[in-house]
């Protein structure tokens, strides 16, 4: 059984970083000097991701405003709108509101990918792309389509920015974290998995499909392993009691076992429960992922560097205790 | 002071705060870089108390509020006042715009009166008007804090809600004749656990309070949990229904409703003023419904108006009254 970890997604600012934002918003920074104060918060993460042995690496999307805003910023025919609610959390999100069939205008990841791969080496980056299910069902639709269309196009305009980075071997999630929804539809499941197939096309032995927020339904779940990614990312601390209930083995994927909580700031620990749901996820597979519940950019900053660490520390202890071996970054 | 009568039939009143006026903004500057203390300041939030007041008054509510002037934000404000609660450090809250999370050390505990001289402040310039005593209740408290002591959410409420109670204590004891607790977090996760737990620390808050017992709920999906708040030990939810286009309407009808019912028909997210025709219309769209009399009918906003410039704030106000006092003519 081999162990290793990798953080979920995004992480949050530090006071170098939501300063540099509020000056670039003022007008009063130079967009070279800018991007000079961006990259040492990247490289910071990207540090403390390596440092904690983690072999797969995030840049930690420092500046982007919620996991739409730079593809919306980037694409034709969508905008923002007013704030909303982002599932549970006490953050907002702008919806995106679409008002004809988006289209790429700058592709959001090669440039990031260009920029970051070196700072990543020798651990591998990952780029996180909204998935398009949970992308069009939190929009405003005003674009003609149907809602399977639009989550179509969106899905179309991700796949460009897998194509665009194939050269650099990233690891690719997508993330539908709305399939955790207690009234999610089974069919939105199905439209999610039939989309990442297409956008992971080629690249599916290194692709992850994320849900979090909550544990999903049976249904979801069984629906969900239709997907051809060989990752799939749940989160089982939100919810121990409904992921005990609901979780069930993974068949031939590999699963992301989100174990550190990625909202809160306590120090975690692995009680008998998550370790048996982690045994019932892997059922008689030989790999499994640890990562953060969630994202971490709802935590202040230097507490996500720590969780950070913690999730270095729980590959080695939950390896030891399934008897498994840690696959760290430098051994 | 009493001689007010506070209408039979829909009188109007507020959810609470009131766009920052701007001795209120100074003060709360001065406070957080630790220029002055609050006693020192208590003229500047006296003077913002009374603007916020007399324009309620001016605008015609019949049960106001102090406006909120002293609060930062719902949950900073309590947090900073409550033992064992530390300052939090910088969380997103959306764009670049960032709250301080409060964080749970130790055991929490009142220690003296949060609300009670702001209340007093209100009512000697209320008219005669009741001023309702506004509190954030311990679910929203704890869901929007981070816990470092408690670890069980259940406990956290319960312990916060044993404190909050005191202050409900206070200001009855002072003359408060209506309570509201705010808990909008609740409608972020619509489900029958949660709202058995937010319902077991209501009944801690309210057991044998004689006051008018009010808990307001905002945005979010409430249809899913009304079905478990209607034994909530209170006389009157206070709702938000003109954001979400009165969805909540039918399922007020379906579970046979009979509370109090504060009626949200001024959208607080807009800046965009409803007319007095569309607030009647708002109003005889309840009434046509025929749930409740119009003596069980309460018309507020659907939430704070603190993200609305003043002017916007007290027109919309106006124009509510104005409704009110026609629909009162009217059914
Ligand atoms: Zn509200």
């Amino acid at each position: 059984m081999k162990v290793w970890g990798m953080v979920l997604g995004g992480y949050p600012r530090g006071r170098l970083a939501r300063y540099s934002l509020r000056d670039r918003e003022r007008g009063t920074i130079r967009s070279s000097q800018f991007s000079v104060e961006m990259l040492k918060t990247h490289a910071e993460v990207i540090g403390v991701q390596k440092a904690a042995g983690l072999p797969v690496v995030v840049d930690g999307m420092i500046g982007w405003h919620d996991i739409f805003r730079p593809f919306i910023r980037n694409w034709r025919n969508v905008s923002v709108d007013g704030l909303l609610r982002y599932f549970d959390n006490n953050f907002f999100y702008r919806i995106p509101v679409f008002t004809g069939e988006p289209d790429i205008i700058e592709p959001v990841w090669p440039g990031r990918v260009a920029e970051f791969s070196l700072l990543a080496d020798p651990a591998r980056l990952k780029i996180v792309l909204p998935g398009p299910v949970t992308m069009a069902l939190m929009s405003k639709n005003k674009a003609g389509l149907s809602t399977e269309e639009l989550a179509e196009r969106i899905a179309y305009l991700l796949r460009r920015e897998v194509e665009l980075t194939l050269e650099y071997n990233v690891y690719v999630q997508i993330d539908e974290p709305i399939l955790s929804m207690r009234n999610a539809e089974e069919h939105w499941a199905g439209l999610a998995v039939e989309l990442a197939n297409n956008i992971i096309s080629g690249v599916e032995d290194r692709s992850i499909i994320a849900v979090y927020f909550d544990f999903p339904s049976k249904k979801i779940l069984e629906t969900l392993l239709g997907v051809r990614a060989k990752y799939v990312s749940l989160d089982i601390v939100d919810s121990p009691r409904r992921a005990e209930e609901n979780a069930l083995p993974l068949d031939d994927h590999v699963p992301v076992v989100g174990v550190v909580d990625g909202r809160r700031i306590h120090e975690d620990r692995i009680s008998d429960t998550i370790l048996s749901i982690i045994k019932k996820l892997s059922g008689s597979g030989d790999e499994i992922v640890l990562t953060t519940t969630t994202w971490m950019d709802l935590i202040p900053f230097r507490y996500a560097l720590k969780k950070t660490n913690i999730l270095g520390r729980m590959v080695d202890f939950i390896a030891e205790r399934l008897g498994g071996e840690a696959v760290k970054l430098w051994r | 002071m009493t001689g007010y009568e506070v209408p039979r039939k829909f009188p109007t009143t507020v959810v609470g705060s009131y766009p920052k006026l701007e001795p209120a903004k100074i003060a709360l500057k001065r406070l957080r870089k630790g220029e002055a203390s609050e006693e020192e300041l208590r003229p500047f939030f006296e003077q913002a108390i009374r603007i916020a007041v007399e324009d309620q008054v001016k605008a015609g509510v019949d049960i106001i509020s102090d406006g909120e002037q002293t609060r930062e934000d719902m949950v900073v404000f309590f947090a900073e006042r409550v033992e064992g609660y530390m300052p939090g450090e910088w969380v997103k809250i959306f764009d670049n715009v960032y709250f301080r999370k409060p964080i749970i050390y130790s055991q929490v505990k009142w220690v003296r009166p949060l609300t009670v001289e702001d209340w007093k402040t209100a009512t000697r310039f209320s008219m005669g008007r009741p001023v309702k005593g506004i509190l954030t209740g311990p679910y929203t408290m704890i869901e929007w804090s981070f816990d470092l002591h408690y670890r069980d959410r259940y406990e956290a409420i319960i312990a916060l809600a044993k404190e909050i109670r005191k202050e409900i204590e206070a200001l009855v004891n002072a003359g408060a004749k209506y309570i509201q607790v705010d808990e909008p977090a609740l409608s972020t996760r619509p489900w029958r656990e949660e709202a058995e737990i937010a319902g077991e620390a209501l009944k801690i808050l309210f057991k044998g309070i004689e006051a008018k017992k009010i808990v307001h709920i905002c945005f979010g999906r409430v249809e899913e949990i009304l079905p478990y708040i209607l034994d909530y030990p209170v006389d009157q939810f206070d709702l938000e229904f003109k954001n979400s286009d009165f969805r909540l309407l039918p399922y007020l009808k379906e579970y046979g409703y009979d509370k109090e019912l504060g009626y949200g028909v001024i959208d607080v997210h807009t800046t965009q003023i409803e007319t007095v025709e569309e607030i009647l219309e708002s109003i005889d769209r309840l009434m046509k419904l025929d749930i409740l009399p119009p003596e069980k009918v309460y018309i507020d906003p659907d939430c704070g108006l603190k993200r609305l410039p003043r002017d916007i704030a007290l027109a919309k106000l106006k124009n509510m009254v104005e409704a009110a006092k026609i629909a009162r003519e009217r059914w």
